[in-house]
């Protein structure tokens, strides 16, 4: 894939990418919520 | 450099001044302890994210690893993987808001202090300020040497001036503007250093003829790689080593998992938890954080491995043999040889950014733990400015001895021997004491103590690349490593972590029984 013939190397490419995505998801998910939530 | 001086020279004086601004700008904002140490627990989500990225990744993120990608490989980017899902995620998600919610519940301002008071002992809060007292001076030193030696080559300021220049900067603004100076410089030298590492990424590709071509090229180079490193397991730039081979052992567990797992347990990166106003905070910074990680190790990584393809191109030699056998030597000369002038400029302050925020954050985490949670524990002056400022200045002149003595081979080794050490001893007994209802004083001691005690054992006899630098194995059984291979090229906190973890659960599972007893 991309020039990138061993799999453990582009699995490790599409895993970053990935993670990254799921922390832009969980941010913009979670925008709004826990607001003013001083702690317990 | 081929720039022009001059401009070079205006650039970092623009550079500094606006350092220093920010600088006054902490100073004046800061009127209580709660400011000068947890930022006034009202951080904005952009700057607890920037500020904790650009602490997190040093100039030996970037410089060393990305040198390291260079001579083993893409491999490396599994560390990415962990930085992004340990370091960001599971941080900010699972482990930050804990932390951001227990630390004003308590009224923690250092880590010390939250480990302290989460299991409600002054003992473990002094012990906690010893571990680092001990070890971040090393940590601190290397980034101050790194710092010293890149300005030395890029400004050709004599190697002592620039050190001496490089600390007291740097701690001029923590020591007057506690942690809102060191956030809010964090912050803008994160952003360039996230603009740096995005243009060398796209720069790189464009000049190597695209993303799939420049990777094919580096693919069909296996046949280039030195016949020591092919003994070792290396079977090519864009492939893992093979499995269980010298290269395999040290890529897994001393750069992926040594590195990946030991940010949990870093205390300078647990503080910026303790900045975040609310949950809503902390849930915006995760999305910063990931994508500036990413453009982070993830492009040095990348980089690294691929500058194979231009000096092959260019010289007819692999990265590694053009920097005449200097991995730490590698980006530098890939940045000057293959970048237009322009560039060498943005990734100069890319570089002193990517030092300045990470020495920032070590010396008011030292500073701290030294005014507030070993010498001033118990005592009003805890939380005082004063013996803070001086906390922070005593450790900042320790720092500069310390890098004054060291070798200059000892960067890397001292980011890996930092994060091992905090990671086995402090790790399991942070995550019980901020998880658990009761959490058991007794395994934390315990868990501490065998973790660091592993830790150094294996560190000074069995782990060879920093038990052959000390020398004790070789004095006591004569020879550099007490077990051979595999063993010799595990890293000490693949073995101290897990054995200090199972202390700690077996500990609290008595605990929480006896407590059911009752």
């Amino acid at each position: 894939m991309f020039g990138i013939p061993d799999p453990y190397i582009w699995v490790a490419y599409l895993l970053i990418i990935a993670l990254a995505g799921a922390c832009i998801l969980y941010g913009l998910v979670n925008w709004n919520r826990g607001e003013g939530d001083l702690g317990s | 450099m081929a720039v022009d001086p001059l401009v070079t020279g205006l650039v970092v004086v623009g550079y500094l001044l606006m350092i220093i601004g920010l600088g006054i700008y902490g100073y004046r904002k800061t009127k209580v302890a709660e400011d000068y140490m947890v930022a006034g627990r009202n951080s904005h989500p952009l700057v607890i994210a920037l500020s904790y990225g650009a602490t997190f990744i040093s100039t030996a993120a970037i410089v060393g690893f990305g040198g390291v990608a260079a001579s083993l490989g893409m491999g490396l980017i599994w560390l990415t993987v962990l930085n992004i899902g340990v370091g960001v995620l599971i941080a900010f998600v699972v482990f930050g808001k804990r932390v951001r919610r227990i630390g004003k519940k308590l009224g923690a301002f250092t880590f010390p202090d939250l480990m302290g008071k989460c299991y409600n002992s002054p003992f473990l809060q002094y012990v906690s300020g010893i571990i680092i007292l001990l070890s971040m001076p090393i940590y601190s030193a290397a980034i101050l040497i790194g710092g010293a030696r890149f300005i030395e080559v890029t400004l050709g300021i004599q190697y002592t001036t620039a050190l001496l220049g490089f600390a007291i900067i740097v701690g001029l603004y923590v020591v007057f503007g506690g942690l809102i100076a060191v956030m809010y410089t964090d912050a803008v030298q994160g952003a360039i250093m996230a603009v740096g590492m995005g243009l060398l990424l796209v720069l790189t590709y464009i000049k190597l003829g695209g993303v799939t071509v420049a990777h094919t090229a580096l693919t069909g180079m296996s046949d280039l790689v030195p016949a020591a490193l092919t003994a070792q397991g290396h079977m090519g730039w864009t492939a893992m080593p093979a499995f269980g081979s010298p290269i395999w052992l040290t890529l897994v567990t001393t750069m992926v998992l040594g590195v990946g797992i030991g940010v949990l347990a870093q205390p300078q990166l647990i503080v910026r938890f303790m900045t975040a106003r609310d949950d809503r905070s902390m849930n915006r910074a995760t999305l910063i954080g990931g994508p500036f990680i990413l453009l982070m190790t993830g492009v040095a990584f990348t980089v690294g491995a691929l500058t194979n393809v231009y000096f092959y191109q260019n010289s007819g030699e692999i990265a590694l043999t053009a920097a005449g056998g200097n991995i730490d030597s590698i980006i530098p000369l890939y940045i000057t040889s293959a970048m237009p002038d322009l560039f060498v400029i943005i990734f100069m302050l890319t570089l002193l950014s990517a030092a300045m925020s990470t020495l920032s954050s070590l010396f008011h985490t030292m500073g701290t733990a030294l005014a507030c949670d070993v010498w001033g524990r118990g005592r009003a002056c805890a939380l005082s400015l004063r013996a803070n400022k001086r906390g922070i200045l005593i450790m900042m002149i320790i720092s500069i001895i310390v890098a004054l003595l060291l070798p200059g081979s000892i960067i890397a080794r001292a980011t890996v021997i930092f994060m091992g050490l905090c990671a086995s001893a402090f790790l399991p007994a942070f995550i019980n004491g901020i998880s658990s209802k009761s959490p058991c004083l007794i395994g934390a001691k315990a868990s501490m103590l065998v973790g660091a005690i592993i830790w150094a054992i294996w560190t000074a006899f069995v782990h060879a690349a920093e038990s052959g630098a000390i020398g004790l194995s070789q004095l006591i059984f004569g020879a550099p490593s007490v077990l051979g291979q595999p063993y010799s090229a595990i890293n000490p906190l693949v073995v101290a972590l897990p054995i200090s973890l199972i202390v700690m659960v077996a500990f609290q599972i008595r605990h929480n029984r006896n407590l059911k007893i009752e």
